[in-house]
């Protein structure tokens, strides 16, 4: 349960609005982290104080909180990351000019200049592209084109058993170098679009395979979908829902040319408009089976 | 991340984003056909947000931002130095602090002789 947002921002209950605002603005400006770098502390008491203003800066939910609709918790912001835990380690923001001049006579010059100095000799720089692929053509692979703003076309060979977020490099396709520098790579990166049956996990497919009840009971020949068409499978008699039978070589292929397997994981299905006949013969059957006691004892 | 995505996760408008931009508060990673943001994006895209929140108008956070920028690249090299005082031999990790132990004594008597008096009148005049 959350601190009561009221004592957290040190207001009365009847304060107006604008007493909220000022009493926020006061403590945060205190307590905000990037303007308190050095200060640890800041950052748990300013996440306290603004989830409160959270609940409170706004009129209709100060209300709601006040007849005890909501409550404080729950109410702060998703995990927020300061901008302190990266300026310092170096970014395109950071900025030598608060010690710029210490920088040219002292003993320090090397060090301060040791980032200023230009390399004459540049490798090109990376560029990085995003490209979204079908479930199937991502396991299949084949080649796509991608067209750079200049009009050029960029062809990129997909590999069999491509993954999702994989990165594929194309060498010496980024930016020219400068000075005789090679040129920099394109960095691919691949999005595969889901499945509307399959899922992948790893080299392996996985599916749900709906099943008759004959069929559970008596077993048979079905029909399988794989990435790469379908193919016919020998259901056992008795199988039941849950079970999973393993298509060997059916999965997505590796590099060294092996292959996942495909794992069919089987539902039985009634069918869907109920069927007197079924119900009669049902109700005649004389077994005796409890699937729930294993959940009883 | 890419500009819609950028966009749903610091919780600003698209037009918001290219002022920002155009303001010089956030500076993408640029390609020709697309924009990139880091983690450092986002984070630094809080802070304006939160700035705005405190009441601080356009030119008071650029001007903030400078500082903050300043600040940080300061408290880096201040880092740096210090771990390359950390990994120095006892005897001379010894004489750097006794340098600038005297250096800031001195400095402090420099200063406090005449504001000390100072203080105290001021201090009376209350």
């Amino acid at each position: 349960m959350a601190a009561d947002p009221y004592m957290v921002l040190g207001v009365k209950r009847n304060a107006s609005q604008d007493d909220i605002q000022k009493a926020y603005r006061r403590l945060a400006k205190k307590l905000h982290p990037d303007l308190n770098p050095g200060n640890k502390q800041a950052e748990d008491q300013f996440k306290e104080v603004s989830a409160a203003y959270d609940v409170l800066g706004d009129a209709d939910k100060r209300a709601r909180y006040d007849r005890g609709e909501i409550d404080a918790s729950g109410m702060g912001r998703p995990q927020q990351r300061f901008y302190r835990d990266f300026a310092e380690g170096g970014s395109q923001y950071t900025s030598d000019a608060g010690f710029a001049d210490f920088a040219a006579d002292d003993i320090l010059s090397e060090f301060f200049g040791r980032e200023g100095r230009a390399n004459i000799r540049m490798r090109g720089s990376d560029v990085h592209y995003r490209l979204e692929l079908d479930f199937l053509d991502a396991i299949n692979g084949g080649k796509r084109q991608i067209t750079l703003p200049d009009g050029s076309i960029l062809d990129v060979n997909i590999p069999p058993g491509t993954s999702d977020g994989q990165v594929l490099r194309l060498r010496g396709k980024g930016r020219s170098g400068m000075g005789g520098g090679r040129p920099g790579d394109a960095l691919v990166e691949i999005e595969v679009r889901p499945h509307r049956i399959f899922t992948r996990k790893g080299d392996d497919i996985h599916v749900d395979l709906p099943i008759s009840l004959s069929e559970a009971v008596l077993g048979g020949k079905v029909r399988v979908p794989t990435p790469t068409g379908s193919v016919t499978m020998t259901l056992p008699r008795w199988s039941n829902t849950g079970t999973v039978l393993r298509l060997k070589g059916k999965g997505v292929p590796r590099i060294d040319g092996s292959k996942g397997d495909e794992f069919v994981t089987l539902k039985v299905m009634l069918p869907e408009k109920p069927d007197p006949e079924l119900e009669t013969f049902v109700a005649k059957w004389q077994g005796v089976y409890s699937p729930r006691q294993a959940m009883e004892a | 991340m890419e500009s819609l995505e950028f966009v749903l996760q610091a919780r600003i408008d698209a037009n918001v984003l290219s002022q920002w931009i155009e303001a010089g508060w956030l500076a993408p990673h640029r390609t020709d056909t697309a924009q990139y943001f880091s983690e450092v994006d986002l984070a630094r895209a809080h802070l304006v947000h939160d700035l705005q929140q405190l009441g601080v108008n356009d030119e008071g956070i650029s001007v903030i931002l400078d500082l903050v920028d300043q600040l940080h690249g300061v408290r880096r090299v201040l880092r740096e130095i210090l771990s390359s005082i950390d990994a120095q031999p006892e005897s001379a990790r010894h004489q750097l602090l006794a340098g600038l132990h005297q250096a800031m004594s001195e400095r402090a008597s420099d200063v406090c002789g005449p504001t000390q008096t100072r203080d105290r009148q001021a201090g009376q005049s209350f």
